[in-house]
């Protein structure tokens, strides 16, 4: 089966090849749609080098890109992986279907992966050790954020590196480290998220019970905070997490229920 | 009270058609609210309350991601919008988070319709493959990139330079409950955030973390969030050598108990 393959010479693929390949893996979400979600964008992407693998052979162009073009939704910092590990395949001209199958098995791990690392563990972080500056009016705070990101951008050229060279040694890699490297993001990302929790969410009760004419109780000074400060905030959360994760409510529908909570309350004058 | 100007409305646009690329395609992150609010502080000559705005929409919206393919409310416009009106009709930044909650609504909105629309296209992106027609493959991306980038450069005109009259005066019509009603979901609303964040994250394992972060910032006075993501980083570093033998299961389950037995 392979020898009809091997009719022309391998495709020389440079540094510089996968270099830009990282760089147009930022096109993944170009086109997006329900459909097919990123596809347009990944074969939009990886066009350059599949057009110098296949340059004497368009219908294996064609296989490929046809290939490329089935539903696909992962991680943009780390789609140059999978892009970078197919495309070495792509060059040895490997069978399609193991192409095939390894974008299939890899694209939604990649996507766990990333979504674990960059949105739920870095982002928060980030963003609540830069507002902390941004708030004080520091432009420290904006600042910090942008190099981060820049930073998190660059790194996209050493996972296609990565990817390419690895070859298809990489699916045990990714088996190997990800639970562990998965469960020490998420701790970090909870414990800051504890952090945030006390210092970003505001319930100050304004209400207060008036014992005689001169003694009145204000349930926020004497009552939350001596028994325990945040004890709102902390309860307000534990109630969001419960009804998006056990009632699968939508979360526009807790922001407007907020919304409408907040100002019913302070028109009550409790809030 | 300011005016937005003609050419600040235009600026506006032009930033956001820029943010609006970098959102669509999760680029460089320039669409999160602390740049977004910052780029438009400066933009409206108010450099000190964007920073405001952007550090208090960040955290309101730090729970808000489009990861696992849910569009949230759109962060470009709560950026620029709660700028503009904390700016313009001069109310409190928590208060303009909420008056600025609509747009993003909106935006988001419009974003889903594309998703649905630009289904549309791909019998054409599949035509092209099957001529190997990479140009017109690469033109289809373009092209769906810059409807989105329009899109957003027209919306923001119109709201934060046109309807801005229109907004002023909604603003001055506000009874006091109304507007400290805003204040406070301002600062409600990172609850939802958080509860977001913790339905993907939150397992009964980790539970004892978040409460040792929450107990560290309620008990001890800190400028900023480092020190808590520092311990943060203790505790997974801990975890990360201490349990060793469990990330390969499916490798090594006979031999690492043995080794405890032996140990033992």
């Amino acid at each position: 089966m392979a020898s009809e393959h091997t009719t022309t010479p391998e495709a020389e693929i440079t540094k510089g090849d996968i270099t830009k390949l990282a760089f147009r893996s930022s096109m993944l979400q170009a086109g997006f749609n329900y459909e097919r979600m990123q596809s347009v964008g990944f074969t939009t992407a990886m066009q350059p080098l599949l057009k110098k693998i296949y340059r004497d052979d368009p219908e294996g162009l064609k296989a490929a890109n046809k290939d490329s073009l089935e539903f696909i939704n992962t991680h943009p910092n780390l789609v140059g992986f999978l892009m970078g590990l197919l495309i070495s395949l792509e060059q040895k001209k490997e069978d399609r279907a193991l192409i095939k199958g390894l974008k299939v098995a890899l694209f939604g791990p990649i996507a766990g992966i990333g979504d674990a690392i960059f949105w739920f563990t870095l982002l928060p972080i980030i963003a609540g050790v830069c507002a902390s500056f941004a708030i004080q009016g520091n432009v420290l705070g904006p600042l910090i954020f942008f190099l981060v990101y820049l930073a998190v951008f660059f790194m996209r050229v050493g996972w296609t590196h990565m990817g390419y060279s690895l070859g298809v040694k990489a699916i045990d890699k990714i088996k190997d480290g990800s639970t562990m490297i998965a469960k020490s993001a998420t701790i970090l990302g909870v414990t800051v998220i504890g952090g945030l929790i006390a210092s970003y969410v505001h319930i100050n009760v304004i209400a207060s019970f008036a014992i005689d004419a001169t003694h009145s109780v204000g349930l926020q000074k004497d009552f939350f905070d001596k028994v325990f400060p945040n004890l709102l905030p902390m309860g307000y959360v534990m109630l969001m997490f419960y009804l998006l994760k056990k009632k699968q409510v939508h979360p526009v529908m807790l922001i407007l229920i907020t919304f409408v909570l907040s100002i019913a309350l302070s028109w009550l004058g409790i809030l | 009270m300011h005016e937005i100007t003609l050419m600040q409305g235009l600026m506006l646009a032009g930033v956001a058609f820029i943010f609006g690329i970098d959102f669509w395609l999760e680029a460089l992150f320039l669409f999160r609210p602390i740049i977004v609010c910052t780029i438009t502080g400066a933009i409206l000559g108010d450099l000190q309350i964007g920073l405001i705005t952007g550090g208090l929409t960040e955290l309101a919206f730090a729970g808000l991601t489009p990861a696992g393919g849910v569009q949230p409310p759109n962060p470009i416009l709560a950026g620029i919008m709660t700028t503009v009106i904390a700016h313009s009709a001069g109310v409190d930044p928590k208060t303009a988070i909420g008056l600025g909650l609509p747009f993003s609504l909106l935006m988001q909105y419009i974003i889903l319709f594309y998703y649905s629309a630009f289904s549309m296209f791909m019998p054409k992106v599949e035509r092209y493959v099957s001529e190997n027609n990479t140009a017109g493959l690469g033109r289809m991306s373009l092209l769906m990139t810059l409807i989105v980038a329009c899109t957003y450069a027209l919306v923001v005109f119109l709201c934060a330079y046109s309807a801005q009259g229109a907004m002023q005066a909604l603003v001055k019509s506000m009874p006091a409950w109304l507007s400290h009603g805003f204040e406070v979901a301002g600062g409600i609303l990172p609850a939802v955030g958080f509860g977001l964040l913790l339905r993907v994250m939150l397992k009964m394992q980790y539970v004892p973390y978040l409460l040792a972060g929450f107990l560290f910032v309620c008990y001890v006075q800190i400028q900023n969030l480092l020190p808590v993501a520092v311990m943060g980083a203790a505790f997974a570093l801990f975890v990360y050598f201490n349990s060793k033998p469990e990330s390969a299961p499916a490798a090594a389950t006979e031999a690492p108990k043995e080794d405890y037995s032996n140990g033992i």
